[in-house]
């Protein structure tokens, strides 16, 4: 279940995206699938020890929950590091050099 | 019996708090506002999050396709130069209202997209809280096929 995540720094101002692999079931598909709802709560990304982007977030958001997002401050070379954690507290954290 | 099960779920929440190492910006609203998570209504959903539902139109970019026709993977994106400290992101179509709250750090750029499911066509809503002021902008999807298995 790994995240990927492609990070890129220009003028100051890194892009990224990541894709966490998830099954985000809400609570309307569960039951109709008989298992049970599960779907990330909490999803934050870090770089150098601060954190960057931050979003709480709901049964709302599609499978696979993908993710763009910009900051400021960081370098190429720089390792961010995105952390997530689901509504049965399975949590993820993977990591990427920023290009 | 309840008090066992409660006793224990607080003990793992506990837990899971002192598990992750010194997160003192780390917000989870899941964890301080859960009431925002079953607001069935955008403006209720607004009061939970922000405390007041008051927002002036406008300062805030929002793409979201006019016809989706897989209404589970819909692509929303926005962007804004105010200086929010927190933006969330609502829509009226499915059971629940309120679909993301993200918290705003220092060095944020505000651009950022996610993809949502709304089950029918709904107006998804975002708000961003920059100087206790809250700024909105709507923006009506049409759903051909409903993202919630139906």
């Amino acid at each position: 279940m790994a995240t990927r995540i492609k990070a890129k720094v220009k003028k100051d101002i890194t892009e990224v995206k990541a894709l966490a692999n998830h099954p985000m079931l809400s609570y309307q598909e569960a039951k109709r699938a008989n298992k049970e709802a599960n779907f990330i709560t909490h999803f934050m990304a870090e770089v150098n020890g601060k954190v960057v982007y931050e979003v709480s977030t709901s049964q709302f958001l599609s499978k696979d929950p993908y993710m763009k997002f910009s900051f400021k401050g960081a370098a190429k070379g720089d390792e961010i590091k995105i952390t997530w954690k689901d509504l049965k507290g399975a949590t993820e954290v993977e990591t990427a050099k920023i290009k | 019996m309840i008090n066992r099960r409660n006793f224990l779920g607080l003990g793992l929440g506990a837990i899971a708090v002192a598990a992750i190492p010194g997160k003192l910006s780390a917000i989870d609203f899941r964890e301080t506002m859960p009431k925002a998570w079953t607001a069935t209504k955008v403006d209720d959903a607004v009061k939970e999050v922000f405390g007041k539902t008051a927002t002036t139109e406008g300062s805030i970019k929002l793409n979201a396709p006019d016809i989706a026709e897989n209404g589970a993977v819909i692509p929303v994106s926005f962007e804004t130069d105010l200086k929010a400290t927190k933006v969330a992101v609502f829509q009226d179509a499915n059971p629940e209202s309120t679909v993301a709250v993200f918290t705003i750090h220092d060095n944020a750029v505000i651009d950022y997209a996610i993809r949502i499911k709304l089950a029918k066509t709904g107006t998804v809503t975002v708000i961003a809280e920059a100087d206790g002021k809250l700024y909105s902008v709507s923006k009506l999807v049409k759903v051909t096929i409903g993202g919630c298995g139906g």
